[in-house]
């Protein structure tokens, strides 16, 4: 069997492996393909279909990925699935990658009880899946990267140092600005340029500003790089140590939870991270709407040669195309009206018709679509079986599978039409629009953020009765407009960013054509916790357990253990930890007033919660450290909320009476010099600077009474 | 060309003897390994990251045909050329501008049709195709290819040895030809890299002293590779830019090429650069003398569906970090350039020099017009 599979090596691992210095052969090359992204970015379009079957340039994602795998020389890959599982096992069953001479035997690994990566990896190593390094990919990741150098890195690295190095990260160079950037992969990391280790990895999140702990400058290193041209790939050679670590911290979800705790950790552990930097290859991991925009542009324009549509490299008949000037790549059987143009950039799968005098630039088109007269299209991605009529025009949109446009209908930029929906005629569509034949309220009942599926079992127990909204979809039209408009606007806001990504916000704000203006002037605080991360939700879920508190009078020693074990199972630090706290603490009134803003009334609501709750803050607040976190959080949130400004003082009143901060820490938070220009007017607050003045004096007092 | 030798020792150089029977024990093992190979192949074609050597290319399609012929399930000729034809679809479609695959799977079907005819009985004449008349009329004149001759499959191996024997010499046989067309103090033009005229540079480079200019072939740069190699065989070599052509070319004695593939019409599928310099050469009548082995020439013309062309990620062109830039703009990069015949002088091959006119010719010698069209 060994020497059939290295027998086999050879042609699949292409010509640019060098000899190996090994007496051995390396064992047969293992990826684990993790073919469910447990979070719900593309909904509601994966809810039709998963993500890793999205079509891409008319080719599925997981196919991109697989082929990846393959042409880098893995020769078994272990695909996970969750979500729709079934789906793709039949896709990739129908597909070369299980015909028996592909060099690339898969093996489907299924669970309903997959909720994080954590989850997968946790059981690799349950099964004993892999025997020696593998990759770790998702499935949605389109890459022409070639692994063996970094293998071969990777492998004298583990050589030299016995399972020091656990994991090697693959990055692409990218700089800030390029469209295949996406500001919600966005990373920031300090690497030690000598060996490539990894010192520190953080998402910026669209901050300005960021901590590197200071060991990290302190230590014997002699060059830290910290790069923020590096684009996550989303591809990782990982050693059987990292799935076995993950068995070990129970609490790891994702691979971010993973590089933080091992970075964390290190000095524990004494395990480390490095990372291989490519420039010339292709690799980019399509997290939301704007990257798939863009990561197709790339597939078109080229850039993941030889991952081309003419290539046809899943070997399907219904998959050939000629590629011909100006990147328009035709499929069988395409018919093409008089005076239409295709101007660049332009993918016709096979079978599609479309009518005269019709403008076509930069868009992906599926097979046996139908498309009427005078159609223009740009940034169109029309999936298989879609009608378009007469006289419509679609710019920056995604149309899924047998959806139907009618005559004289506009899409602005950034519509989605999930799957057999039908718009018209005669509407226009705003910016933003997204419409799905599943109605968006069976959305907020579920609390699982985590997992594609979450919500589908009650769909179908829903019977639809509800009609379609004409306004939204047009007289013929069929669909539900998915836009949460019971709840307030940052809902709306989170559901647009989730399937076109966070970039397009800026955009909004800056109002500029190009998606890339990504300036980092506008972020206000609201745009630096714009996705759902874990400090977010651990928010949340303290926000729920004090709501609970409150409505049944649970006691805070109780509330102080639940609070406890979420800390541990959200791996959130005491620093955070106060800072959720104390926010969740004044944000808390908010909810109950909703409109009547007025800081008579929030002061008057905050007390008596500030007063039943002092044990849970002494519980955390100890040091005098804590405090100031504690201030900190405070000022923050009086920064956010200005008309609540005057209360301040109050609210440090009532903390210091309670004994929960102490007055030299609040005189030295006042004293504070390096603050912004905000924090500066916030502190020439009257009513503040009276308090001041107060504590001030009632210092001096009771230092004159230690003298006597 | 390509007669046969009698006697049966005609193996040897790189080519392993290959048993013939089929019917051996593990023969459905031996069937799936050589799909699997095949499909190793067509995936190599398909990445095409390295590029690879035609020669090479050539080698590797002749000895994966070798191994259907010895291990496909065939009884006929006929079968054996649909097996052929079918796998040579495959191999052509994964990288159409490798067209020396399409080229050496059109040899061995000409090999299969003679071997055939031989065994049929029909004369040696016959099937030389010399007058005008015959190869107007050999279209309709097909045969079925059904009779089973049991020699047939041993006779085609060691012909398609042979093939692999003519392989090996190209280069050298052009090489050869070398002293004839360069001497002593000329200042010799090439662009890019081409293995076959380094070889042909430096066998006359053994003789005589001359003076070589070297277009650098933008964005690869192929060219300062070449000029290493030249350099270290003494020869006196100059590297300039692809703009520079035009203003060197009237110092220039001759132009001499390599070349990706000859189309039927005689005009050229070359490295991307070699038009400009072809009509440079043109306009100050130097001589363009184009230097490629016979399994380079293709029976296609230029206006078939533009499949010739290549272009590849633009990462040479505009590098990928480059940031902002790349979403406002189009980027490419052509691999290929069409020189049209005109331009030509003359082409040199292993089997000596042709004028471009002549190739329709050697084209109707080296392949069954039936086989044109795989």
């Amino acid at each position: 069997m060994a020497a059939r599979g290295t027998a086999r090596r050879g042609p699949g691992a292409g010509g640019s492996r060098g000899p190996d210095p090994q007496e051995e052969p390396p064992p047969p090359l293992q990826a684990v393909l993790v073919a469910d992204s447990f979070n719900r970015r593309f909904f509601p379009i994966s809810k039709d279909r998963p993500r890793a079957l999205l079509p891409m340039a008319n080719v599925a994602m997981i196919d991109y990925t697989l082929e990846f795998l393959t042409a880098t020389g893995v020769e078994e890959t272990f695909v996970f699935c969750c979500w729709k599982s079934a789906e793709i096992k039949e896709h990739l069953q129908k597909s070369k990658w299980c015909r028996h001479t592909s060099p690339n035997t898969v093996r489907f690994v299924t669970s309903d009880l997959y909720r994080s990566l954590g989850d997968v990896l946790r059981d690799v190593d349950a099964k004993s899946l892999v025997r020696s390094d593998f990759i770790l990919v998702t499935g949605d990741v389109v890459s022409n990267f070639n692994i063996s150098k970094a293998l071969e890195e990777h492998r004298l690295r583990r050589k030299m140092e016995k399972n020091v190095s656990v994991m090697t990260m693959i990055f692409k160079e990218s700089s800030p600005g390029h469209h295949a950037r996406c500001k919600e992969d966005d990373i920031i990391i300090a690497m030690d340029s000598a060996t490539n280790r990894v010192l520190h990895y953080q998402r910026t999140q669209g901050l300005k500003r960021f901590r590197f702990p200071m060991s990290l400058f302190q230590n014997s290193i002699e060059n830290v790089e910290v790069r923020h041209d590096l684009l996550d790939c989303h591809i990782s050679i990982c050693s059987p140590q990292v799935a076995e670590l993950f068995t070990d911290n129970f609490d790891y979800q994702t691979r971010d939870d993973f590089v933080r705790g091992l970075l964390v950790n290190e000095e524990v552990l004494g395990n480390q991270i490095h990372m291989h930097v490519t420039t010339e290859e292709y690799g980019a991991h399509i997290c939301n709407l704007l990257m798939y925009e863009a990561v197709c542009f790339d597939i078109i324009r080229r850039w993941v040669y030889p991952l081309t549509p003419e290539m046809n490299f899943t070997d399907d008949k219904n998959q050939s195309y000629t590629h011909s000037k100006h990147n328009i790549y035709r499929g069988v059987d395409v018919s093409l009206g008089h005076g239409s143009v295709l101007k660049e950039n332009v993918l016709i799968g096979q079978g599609t018709v479309i009518g005269s005098n019709c403008s076509i630039t930069n868009s992906v088109i599926g097979q046996n679509c139908r498309i009427g007269d005078k159609v223009t299209l740009d940034g169109a991605f029309l999936w298989d079986k879609v009608h378009i009529a007469d006289n419509v025009e679609i710019c920056h949109s995604v149309i899924c599978d047998e959806a139907e446009v009618k005559e004289k209908v506009k899409l602005k930029p950034h519509c989605v039409l999930s799957s057999q929906v039908v718009v018209g005629p005669g509407i226009t569509l705003s910016e933003g629009t997204v419409i799905s034949l599943h109605p968006p309220d069976e959305e907020e009942e579920d609390d699982d953020q985590f997992s594609d599926d979450s919500g589908v079992n009650k769909e179908e127990s829903k019977v639809k009765l509800k009609g379609y909204n004409k306004k939204d979809v047009g007289s013929e039209g069929r669909g539900y407009l998915w836009k949460a408009d019971d709840k307030n606007e940052e809902d709306e806001e989170e559901q647009r960013q989730s399937l076109w990504g966070p970039a397009l916000h800026s955009e909004e704000e800056s109002e500029s054509d190009s998606d890339l203006s990504m300036g980092s002037e506008e972020l206000d605080s609201r745009a630096a916790s714009p996705q759902l991360d874990d400090i977010k939700v651990f928010q949340n879920e303290v926000l729920g357990t004090l709501q609970r508190g409150e409505e049944e009078n649970i006691s805070c020693d109780n509330l102080v253990l639940e609070i406890n074990s979420l800390k541990y199972a959200y791996n959130i630090g005491l620093k955070e930890m106060m800072q959720v706290l104390s926010k969740v603490i004044l944000e808390f009134p908010l909810q109950q007033l909703d409109a009547n803003l007025d800081s008579q009334n929030y002061f008057s609501a905050l007390l008596p919660l500030l007063k039943n709750w002092t044990p849970l803050f002494k519980n955390y607040i100890k040091r005098a450290s804590d405090h100031l976190t504690a201030l900190f959080a405070i000022e923050e949130f009086f920064l956010e909320h200005d008309s609540l400004c005057t209360s301040i003082a109050k609210v440090l009143m009532t903390f210091y009476q309670l004994e929960i901060l102490e007055e030299d820490v609040i005189l030295n938070w006042f004293s504070m010099r390096d603050t912004s220009d905000k924090g500066k007017q916030l502190r020439k607050n009257q009513r503040l600077q009276k308090f001041i003045q107060w504590l001030e004096e009632a210092e001096e007092e009771s230092s004159d009474g230690d003298q006597d | 060309m390509g007669k046969r030798r009698g006697g049966s020792g005609a193996c040897g150089g790189g080519a392993a003897p290959v048993g013939g029977a089929a019917a051996m024990p593990g023969a459905a093992e031996r069937g799936s390994e050589l799909s699997e190979q095949i499909e190793a192949f067509v995936a190599r074609l398909r990445g095409g990251g390295e590029r690879p050597r035609s020669e090479d290319t050539a080698r590797q399609t002749l000895s994966l045909l070798r191994k259907i012929v010895a291990h496909g399930r065939w009884s006929r000729a006929g079968e054996l050329m649909h097996l052929i034809r079918t796998e040579g679809q495959r191999m052509t479609a994964a990288q159409p501008s490798e067209t020396t695959v399409g080229n050496m799977v059109r040899r061995v079907l000409k090999v299969i049709r003679e071997e055939y005819g031989r065994l049929h009985g029909r004369s040696e004449e016959s099937d030389q195709q010399e007058s005008l008349h015959k190869l107007l009329t050999s279209g309709g004149l097909s045969e079925d290819f059904s009779t089973p001759y049991p020699p047939l499959r041993a006779n085609v191996i060691e012909a398609i040895n042979e093939l692999l024997i003519e392989l090996e010499g190209t280069t050298d046989n052009i090489a050869m030809q070398a002293l004839e067309h360069i001497h002593s103090n000329e200042v010799i033009m090439t662009i890019g890299y081409s293995r076959t005229v380094e070889a042909f540079l430096k066998e006359a480079a053994r003789k005589r002293k001359f003076q070589v200019i070297v277009a650098e072939c933008a964005p690869f740069c192929q060219g300062h590779e070449m000029a290493v190699r030249l350099s270290k065989e003494n020869i006196e070599t100059t590297v300039m830019s692809d703009a520079a052509i035009f203003a060197v070319m009237s110092r220039v004695n001759k132009v001499i090429i390599g070349t990706k593939t000859i189309l039927a019409n005689g005009a050229l599928i070359a490295v991307s650069g070699t038009h400009t310099l072809a009509l440079a050469a043109k306009h100050h009548s130097t001589p363009l003398i184009v230097c490629a082995p016979m399994f380079k020439l293709s029976p296609q013309f230029p206006n078939e569906e533009d499949s010739f062309h290549k272009f590849v990620s633009p990462q040479e062109v505009l590098p990928f970090t480059e940031g902002e830039i790349l979403a406002k703009i189009n980027v490419h990069c052509p691999v290929f350039d069409y020189v049209p015949p005109e331009l030509i002088t003359l082409f040199i091959s292993n089997i000596g020099g042709n004028a471009p006119s002549y190739i329709y010719r050697l084209m109707s010698e080296l392949y069954h017009p039936d086989d044109y069209e795989l």
